[in-house]
């Protein structure tokens, strides 16, 4: 089973945690109908590296990864509000 | 209507039948000290105790630090980690800023700060803790943890005062472990409503590995609170 | 007469234990640590078993469960391996997939009629005609099966546990050893795992005819059992490979999940069969087999031996044969020179004839057994010259020819592997980070290489867990080829097996690549190689090689499929392991159980649907129920409520982003329905937020949605940055709802608080004490009558409930469960999330609206719920009731049928004693929704039964009932 660092736990077995999707922006007001359904519905399939939300249940903590979806590699986990690190 | 004080339940109460049971109370919870002759025996194998009747108070957020310090308590400085307390209690770091303290068989930091704990103290946020809390002793204490926890438990709290937080037969924990006159003893904590279930599957494991249940006795040193 | 050897140095057995046994009801006699097939290999038993599809004669090929040839049934157990398994007193062993015995098939006649069988037939044949299908199922089920299954096996389930190391070897021969020696006296700790009853792998068997191995094997073993760091565990399979080194390891009683931070990998390989007609004759083995037999089980394989080789280990086997009494006929080497010269004059000097670049062409069997072998020389194309054929008498063949590496963990970590033709084997490319190959698995052969090179990988990985140890030199280079390109000889009768397990023939891979098949991943399928119980372990390599040839290409370039776990089969036992069925319970659960609650699941929580009284029906005692919430009081455990608190200057501001309702200003003391939406404005959960103070809410959910709830708005709060605290409290409290018109009077027994109507009014919340303990209460009206929410800390619960049930006894209070409440709450027309609404229910369509306040600037799902205004609404959730006399109640998710078309379906549904009659909420498309609308509603069966649109609520549709003018 794959291993996951929560920032504050440190690295735990993937069952320990939730996935709480790709950050995404949401759009401002002054979109469109059709963009507001793109960021509402849509949701990217691109191969890449990528910043999710995972959520750490134990402990009740939110954090950000960045994880080549496509290798299924996390290359860091960071709380939100602090830098992104390198 | 009785003016008794109101009676307070262990999520576990309904697993000790009466007869060669030995209880006491403790602010209006009844404790099993004793479960029977053999509990000693259970406990230097495989035993588990029943601990929710202490007090408790629990507060998290930003504040939360300097707050607890401004009442003269000790406070962990590392995540996951805990300093004693007087009395046999405890104070846990939980994760970044959240604190759960705990009263031993003597001593009342909990209490008195439940009392003081309210809503409105800027950047503290009051957390009822109503805790099913169990500790875990014995020499082979570790095949039970290896049955249930997928986290290395004794390696990562070997001589550290740390606190792990992780999940056990899916049931959210906390962890960390004790001195109980040199065997190996872990305290855990769960909510409420998720104790009986926890409860019944670590006894059925710790009978299976040559222990079972057992009272505070057992467990608790210096005296205990019988 | 026993072809048990004098006592062997090693040997595994205890000749002072013996076992009996029997196996096709016939007697035997073995030793402890013997497996059946030695016992009765020993008792010159040469049918072990007969093969797949054309039920031939089979008996030892690799003695090492890389094929099946062995395959028992032992009582109740099923895919007993009788090469690896071991002999117990009083078994029952029987031969699978024949009729009768192993010795007398009554199926071998389909030997005979191979030629209607051919690769794939069943893709082809026995489809028409149709009606015969099912037939021909039968028959092929009850002819082909490997055992029969006993349906009173008790079931079993083994607990799983898991483990921790800094260095999992995997394999504990002499690579292997080495590695997990270098690693413990790194400091390291140590995991040896080895599938075998003991350890030593082929230091223990490949002697040679002389000490040096067995020697090694003894010293390594002492050095290793000298470290405590290091844990050796035989007879347990490493399973496969996980990510991030989680690895599976198998023993007879359990199932470990092992996590590591590097793994060695010393599986070593796989010895692979030479393909001659009649390859299969019991008798002619793997070399390795034969020498498996001598040194673990004192066993002499054969009396006249020919070894066919095509590398030193060849010679060495001869040598190990002759030290064991076993007469060697001949040594038939495929090359024209051999490269070993030492191990070559050592046989010739023992008088053994060598014939080099020379092949055995076929076998010959007379009464199921070998007697001879016809041996060809090889011409420059490498074609067996058949005129100059010569007749070889022996009862036993040995095959040296090759070897593929035992890879599967590495593939599975995601490690390359390349074609070496230097050794003509498939060895490592690319390793996996933290993973690492040693020993013949590496392609390394000669001892002394593959010691150093476990020495080499063990250094590795203790480096990579942490433990820095000095670096050890690289390997020498190999001095001798161990695999033959193309140990495969064409004959035109056949019968040359590639695949023991699958009955797979060279013309069979021929034929399927003329077929078009001709990729390895459609070859593997059409012909099923690889896909019988081994798994390829004894004929991947060979397929290869064929289709290699078939196509021109290198076998690096045909490529290999993929090894998936398990490495071999694993009890369904150990995989069940012990369940874990995790479930909640409300602090009031002894209590119910006491009352005869009959307990029903949602989610994780158990719930009193009622409460059971002798001798009366189910819906009898939620009537009960019912009426007793409705003309009296009545009390139920709403504990599984999610809670939560909310604290901080924005408090109100965060809710008014989460809920689409207004709560900034609600008054403290005061509830409020919330609804909340997901981002596209579909309904996601609902409850009831209570303002304790400015900056304090008490707030609740659906049983269901806690957890997510309070996980989302963490997350959402992540993202805006309020100044608020949130507290998950769901399990930290328990809840009671006491309801009815006596509800006002029993809670006045219990306290203090002024329950007037207008020191208390409907939607108030008060922070007071009720029997002494302390409690949020709050005037809700989910079911229709009067009542109140109590909430107290969890461990008072049990005691709330005493106190209330008390005060409550003079007016007959009665506890009511979730079925009475559903119904109670459904007279009232109010809305379940989940139950009438589903995963694409917007606000409006579950009429919900009211609770949508969209001046607001921002809430969860706003501009969604704006487009789909625009759009208009699909559907509308009404209020139906029945003709009365209705043939049939409709239930959940029937339909509504307007011109043969689908125009709506049922949420929920009543029988309604209060009413008198059958109502319930059912989505319509719009036009449908007006008042007085008629309905067809489609029952089950087909019939269709008639319905009316009504207003909603059903039951005290003005709220009186919640401001009784009386007590």
């Amino acid at each position: 089973m794959k291993l996951l660092r929560c920032p504050v736990n440190g690295a735990r077995p993937v069952s320990e945690f939730v996935y709480g999707g790709e950050v995404r922006e949401m759009p401002g007001d002054a979109c469109t109908d059709a963009e507001w359904a793109d960021y509402v519905f849509n949701r990217s399939g691109i191969p890449g590296v990528k910043i999710e939300w995972w959520y750490h249940v134990a402990s009740g903590t939110w954090f950000l990864a960045k994880r080549d979806v496509a290798a299924d590699h996390v290359l860091q986990t960071w709380l939100p509000g602090e830098e992104v690190p390198e | 209507m009785s003016d008794e004080t109101p009676s307070r339940t262990s999520p576990v109460a309904r697993f000790f039948r009466a007869g060669e049971i030995e209880t006491t109370d403790v602010r209006g919870m009844p404790v099993v000290v004793r479960l029977g002759p053999d509990d000693a025996s259970r406990a230097a194998v495989a035993g588990i105790c029943d601990l929710s009747a202490f007090a408790r108070a629990g507060l998290k957020g930003p504040g939360a630090a300097d707050w607890l310090r401004a009442q003269a308590l000790p406070v962990p400085d590392t995540p996951n980690s805990w300093e004693p307390l007087e009395g046999g209690g405890r104070v846990l770091r939980l994760a970044l800023s959240e604190f759960l303290i705990e009263d031993g068989p003597r001593g009342d930091a909990a209490a008195r700060l439940s009392a003081r704990l309210c809503a409105g103290i800027p950047q503290v946020y009051p957390v009822p803790r109503q805790d099913a809390a169990f500790a875990l002793t014995g020499t082979r204490i570790g095949e039970l943890l290896a049955q249930t926890c997928n986290v290395d438990l004794p390696g990562a709290l070997a001589g550290t005062r740390s606190v792990v937080l992780t999940q056990m037969v899916s049931v959210s924990v906390s962890v960390l472990r004790d001195d109980n006159g040199g065997l190996p003893c872990y305290r855990l904590w769960c909510d409420y409503t998720m104790g009986a279930y926890l409860w019944e599957t670590l006894a059925e494991i710790a009978a299976e590995t040559g222990g079972g249940p057992v009272g505070t006795a057992s467990v608790l040193r210096e005296g205990g609170l019988g | 007469m026993t072809a048990r050897l004098p006592v062997v140095e090693g040997e595994w057995i205890d000749r002072s234990r013996g076992v009996p046994f029997t196996f096709d009801g016939q007697r035997f006699e073995g030793y402890a640590g013997d497996v059946p097939a030695s016992a009765l290999w020993a008792a010159g038993v040469r049918v072990l078993g007969r093969s797949f599809k054309y039920h031939r004669p089979r008996g030892v090929l690799s003695f090492a469960n890389h094929d099946v040839n062995t395959l028992m049934q032992a009582g109740a157990r099923l895919n007993f391996r009788a090469d690896v398994e071991g002999l117990e007193p009083g078994m029952a062993l029987t031969a699978v997939n024949t009729a009768g015995t192993a010795a007398r098939d009554g199926l071998r006649i389909l030997d005979r009629l191979s030629a209607f069988l051919p690769v794939g037939f069943y893709y082809k044949a026995f489809h028409r005609p149709k009606g015969l299908a099912p037939f021909w199922e039968n028959v092929f089920r009850r002819v082909t099966g490997l055992g029969r299954v006993d349906f009173s096996t008790p079931r079993l389930a083994t607990p799983k546990r898991y483990d921790f190391a800094d260095v999992l070897v995997v394999g504990a021969g002499p690579s292997g050893l080495r590695a997990a020696l270098r690693a413990g006296q790194a400091g390291a700790r140590v995991v040896l795992v080895d599938e075998n009853a003991r350890i030593g792998g082929s230091l223990g068997y490949q002697r040679g005819g002389e000490r040096r191995s067995r020697d090694t094997l003894v010293e390594l073993e002492a050095a290793i059992a000298a470290l405590p760091n290091v844990s050796v565990r035989p007879g347990t399979l490493a399973a496969g490979w996980y990510a991030d080194h989680w690895v599976p390891l198998v023993d007879a009683s359990r199932m470990t999940k092992l996590r590591a931070k590097a793994v060695v990998v010393a599986q070593g390989v796989f010895e692979q069969p030479a393909v001659f007609r009649n390859n299969d004759i019991p008798g002619v083995m793997l070399a390795s087999a034969a020498q498996r037999l001598m040194y673990r089980y004192a066993v002499k394989p054969m009396h006249v031996a020919l070894v066919l080789t095509a590398n030193a280990e060849g010679y060495r086997a001869a040598l190990d044969l002759l030290a064991n009494g076993v007469e060697v006929a001949a040594v038939v080497d495929l090359r024209q020179r051999a490269d070993d010269e030492a191990a070559e004059a050592a046989v010739i000097a023992r008088g053994v004839r060598v014939l080099h670049g020379h092949c055995v062409f076929e076998a010959e069997a007379r009464a199921d057994r070998l007697v001879a072998a016809r041996v060809c020389p090889l011409d420059d194309s490498g074609e067996p010259r058949t005129s100059h054929a010569i007749h070889v008498a022996c009862d036993g063949i040995l095959m040296s020819v090759g070897w593929a590496p035992a890879a599967a963990l590495l593939y599975q970590s995601g490690c390359v592997m390349r074609y070496d033709t230097a050794v003509e084997q498939f060895v490592p490319a690319k390793l996996a980070p933290g993973v690492f190959a040693a020993g013949r698995v590496n392609g390394v052969h000669d001892l002394e290489a593959r010691l150093l090179d476990g020495e080499r990988a063990g250094a590795e990985a203790a480096a990579w867990a942490g433990f820095h140890t000095d670096p050890v030199p690289a390997v020498p280079g190999l001095t001798s080829t161990p695999s033959h390109p193309w140990p495969i000889v064409g004959h035109p009768g056949g019968k040359n097996f590639v695949d023991f397990d699958e009955d797979l023939q060279v013309r069979d891979f021929l034929d399927a690549a003329q077929e078009g098949f001709d990729n390895i991943e459609l070859l593997k399928r059409f012909t099923t190689v690889g896909m019988g119980p081994s798994q390829g372990k004894h004929s991947n390599m060979n397929a290869i090689r064929i289709l290699a040839r078939i196509r021109g290409q290198s076998p690096g370039e045909v490529g290999t499929t993929t090894a998936r776990p398990f490495f071999h089969p694993v009890p369904l036992s150990h995989l069940a392991g012990r369940g874990f069925t995790a479930r909640r319970e409300t602090p009031v659960h002894e209590r119910h159980e006491r009352l005869g609650a009959a307990w029903m699941q949602a989610g994780i929580w158990l719930r009193p649907e009622y409460y059971r009284e002798a001798d009366r029906p189910k819906a009898e005692c939620v009537r009960a129920e019912i009426r007793a919430v409705r003309s009296g009081v009545g009390l139920i455990d709403v504990g599984t409520l999610g809670k939560m608190e909310l604290h901080g200057p924005d408090a109100a501001a965060f809710l008014e982003r989460l809920y689409t309702g207004r709560f900034a200003g609600l008054k403290v003391g005061m509830s409020r329905y919330g609804l909340m939406t997901d981002e596209t404005g579909v309904v996601i959960d609902d409850g009831v937020i209570a303002r304790l103070a400015d900056e304090h809410f008490y707030f609740t959910t659906t049983t269901t949605g806690a957890a997510a709830v309070y996980c989302e708005a963490q997350r959402w709060n992540a993202i805006w940055k309020l100044r608020v605290g949130l507290v998950n409290v769901t399990g930290a409290f328990a809840a009671v709802n006491l309801a009815g018109p006596r509800s006002r009077t029993v809670l006045a027994r219990l306290g203090t608080q002024d329950l007037s109507r207008d020191a208390f009014p409907y939607l108030g919340v008060r922070e007071t004490e009720v029997g002494g303990i302390p409690a949020r209460v709050m005037r809700v009206g989910f079911v229709g009558e009067l009542g109140y929410e109590i909430h107290v800390p969890a461990q008072y619960g049990a005691c709330l409930w005493d106190r209330l049930m008390e005060a409550g006894r003079e007016f007959d209070i009665r506890p009511f469960g979730v079925e009475a409440q559903r119904a109670l709450r459904l007279e009232k027309g109010h809305v379940i999330i989940g139950q009438d609404t589903d995963g694409l229910t917007t606000a409006d369509e579950a009429g919900l609206g009211w609770a949508v306040r969209m001046e607001k600037p921002f809430f969860v799902g706003k501009r969604s719920l704006e487009i789909i205004r625009k759009r208009g609404a699909r559907q509308t959730l009404v209020g139906f009731e029945l003709d009365p006399g209705s043939s049939a109640v409709p239930l959940e998710c029937h339909l509504v049928i307007r011109d043969g078309e689908i125009a709506g379906r049922v949420t929920s549904v009543l029988e309604s004693e209060t009413l008198g009659r059958t109502v319930g909420l059912v989505f319509v498309r719009p036009e449908l929704a007006k008042e007085g609308t008629r309905l067809e509603i489609r029952v089950d069966g087909g019939a269709i039964v008639a319905a009316t649109v009504v207003r909603t609520p059903f039951y005290d549709p003005d709220g009186a009932r919640q401001e009784p003018e009386h007590e």
